[in-house]
């Protein structure tokens, strides 16, 4: 039993990151009706962002956050008031093609600037472990991921039940023709909200950079973890999310302890035909 | 000049045609009430109103405004509040978060919190269950709700549409107890109805649309039953 203990914890907490790699696609799920499919390059984006800063003002990465996420909220603000805008209400088409489009053109700009070199945010977190009584180590850095992971996840749900702008939110996510004669703007609102989604993103993409390393191109690797994690979860949901990235981290850990570790993803990804099977709209989705 | 005029309105859903030449007044101060069968383009009009839909031609004037080409949101904001039809409560928001939502525009948001304590005082029901969720109430609450979240807006000029169904008789009779003291208080106020009786009742004066036309208006204590019939009804 106590073999399996390790990487049911470090499953736990590698979920938590997952939760925040898929939170910002379920959120704009849940509000727009829309599939951002950007959404790893947006990740991806913000972890050069934040290699940049590091590199040049010499910061820890946790702290390139003050300016990473304020950059990446107007990025994330004016591609949905620039480019979504224009074909809400349009049905889903010119959405994907847009966010297919703008994710090829990041990547594309990314190889053109950064090369197409592995990267990582150096830090001595990712080299130190925790040592449990002799039973199990965990990794420093899963443990600052988990912990920013469940602050972010908390951060929006308060976010979402105080403020004004989270009524607004929820209120144009449920009826949109209502939220209308309340006065709500939805173009407003929608870009805010994006805002909000790229600020989720560029969490889990500085966190993705100082655990992993990263290329141009892995935006695509995370959007399908993301994917994975709502899925599982329930489109739209904020506890769904995050349930759905643990049982994925679990499963992907526990899965490769057991089959071996090159089968990583296939374990992940059995659970998830499993739940799309049983469930399809998704553990805490709504019918 | 009319508070509200509406000029020869076309308005389709695609190719059918919803609204034809519609021709509306609503002078300042006045409770007019527009009456329909099912289908015969009550909603549509309200839509169009209120801007959510767009008029293929036809104009229609605020306050001497043109407003036929403003997003919804700009029309709240001008000062026109409608109560939808089947209330469209937020089940996400409490009773409070409803009401609070309703004042989003600019002109309101400043005044909120002494809007909600008016709005309070209007339906004292709403303050009791304020931190209670919106769908929990009961029918009758729920449109007390609904007409609570519209004045938020701090309109001038409130729609209402449909308020009486599904509703208790004793329920309807207090909701236009209400609307007539807004309406005393100087709200101008459009009622729309299935409940041709009641809404003559209380207004100054009337139109009644049959597919997409203005079939009958007028002071409604000059109707006739049998006016009114074929105006409705078509026979």
């Amino acid at each position: 039993m106590l073999r399996f203990l390790e990487p049911i914890i470090n499953g736990v907490l590698l979920g938590g990151l997952y939760a925040v790699i898929g939170i910002g696609l379920s959120m704009i799920f849940g509000i727009i009706r829309q599939v951002n499919l950007a959404h790893g390059e947006l990740m991806i984006l913000a972890s050069y962002f934040s290699l940049l800063t590091l590199q040049l003002l010499g910061l820890h990465p946790l702290l390139t956050f003050l300016f990473v996420l304020p950059a990446m909220f107007i990025f994330g603000y004016l591609i949905q008031a620039l480019l979504f805008n224009r074909v809400m209400g349009k049905g889903m088409e010119p959405f994907l093609m847009i966010s297919f489009g703008l994710s090829i053109i990041l990547q594309n700009a990314l190889l053109l600037i950064f090369t197409p070199d592995a990267r990582s945010l150096k830090n001595t977190l990712v080299i130190q472990s925790l040592n449990v009584y002799d039973l199990f180590h965990v990794p420093l850095i899963y443990i600052v991921n988990f912990a920013v992971s469940i602050l972010v996840i908390g951060l929006l749900h308060q976010f979402m039940k105080r403020t004004y702008l989270g009524w607004a939110i929820s209120a144009s996510a449920e009826d949109l023709s209502a939220a209308k004669l309340m006065g709500i703007n939805p173009k407003r609102v929608y870009a805010l909200a994006m805002g909000i989604a790229a600020v989720t993103a560029a969490i889990s993409g500085v966190l993705v950079g100082m655990t992993f390393t990263f290329y141009p191109h892995s935006g695509t690797q995370y959007l399908i973890i993301a994917f994975g994690v709502v899925i599982i979860g329930g489109l739209g949901s904020l506890p769904g999310t995050f349930l759905g990235g643990l049982i994925l981290g679990i499963s992907q850990l526990a899965g490769g302890h057991i089959i071996g570790p090159g089968f990583q993803l296939l374990s992940g990804y059995i659970i998830l035909l499993v739940v799309l099977t049983i469930r399809p709209q998704g553990i805490l989705g709504r019918g | 000049m009319a508070m509200l005029e509406v000029r020869d309105l076309d308005v389709y859903y695609e190719k059918f045609q919803a609204l034809s030449g519609v021709e509306l007044d609503v002078q300042r101060g006045q409770i007019v009430s527009l009456l329909g069968a099912n289908g015969a383009g009550k909603s549509t009009l309200l839509k169009t109103i209120s801007g959510i839909l767009k008029p293929a031609s036809g104009s229609i004037y605020f306050d001497e405004k043109r407003i036929d080409n403003l997003q919804p949101h700009d029309i709240v904001n001008l000062g026109i509040g409608l109560v939808p039809e089947g209330r469209k409560i937020f089940s996400a928001l409490t009773v409070r978060e409803n009401l609070l939502i309703g004042s989003y525009t600019g002109r309101a948001r400043r005044t909120r919190n002494k809007t909600l304590e008016d709005v309070f005082h209007l339906f004292p029901v709403l303050k009791h269950r304020s931190q209670q969720k919106g769908t929990d109430l009961s029918g009758g609450e729920q449109q007390m709700l609904s007409i609570g979240r519209a004045l938020m807006s701090q309109p001038r000029f409130s729609i209402f549409d449909e308020i009486s169904l599904g509703l208790s008789p004793v329920v309807v009779k207090e909701l236009y107890r209400t609307i007539k003291r807004i309406n005393q208080e100087g709200m101008t106020v459009v009622l729309v109805e299935q409940d041709v009786k009641r809404s003559l009742k209380v207004a100054n004066f009337a139109y009644i649309l049959q597919e997409g036309r203005i079939t009958l208006k007028g002071n409604p204590r000059d109707f006739t039953e049998e006016a009114v019939k074929k105006a409705y009804f078509g026979v």
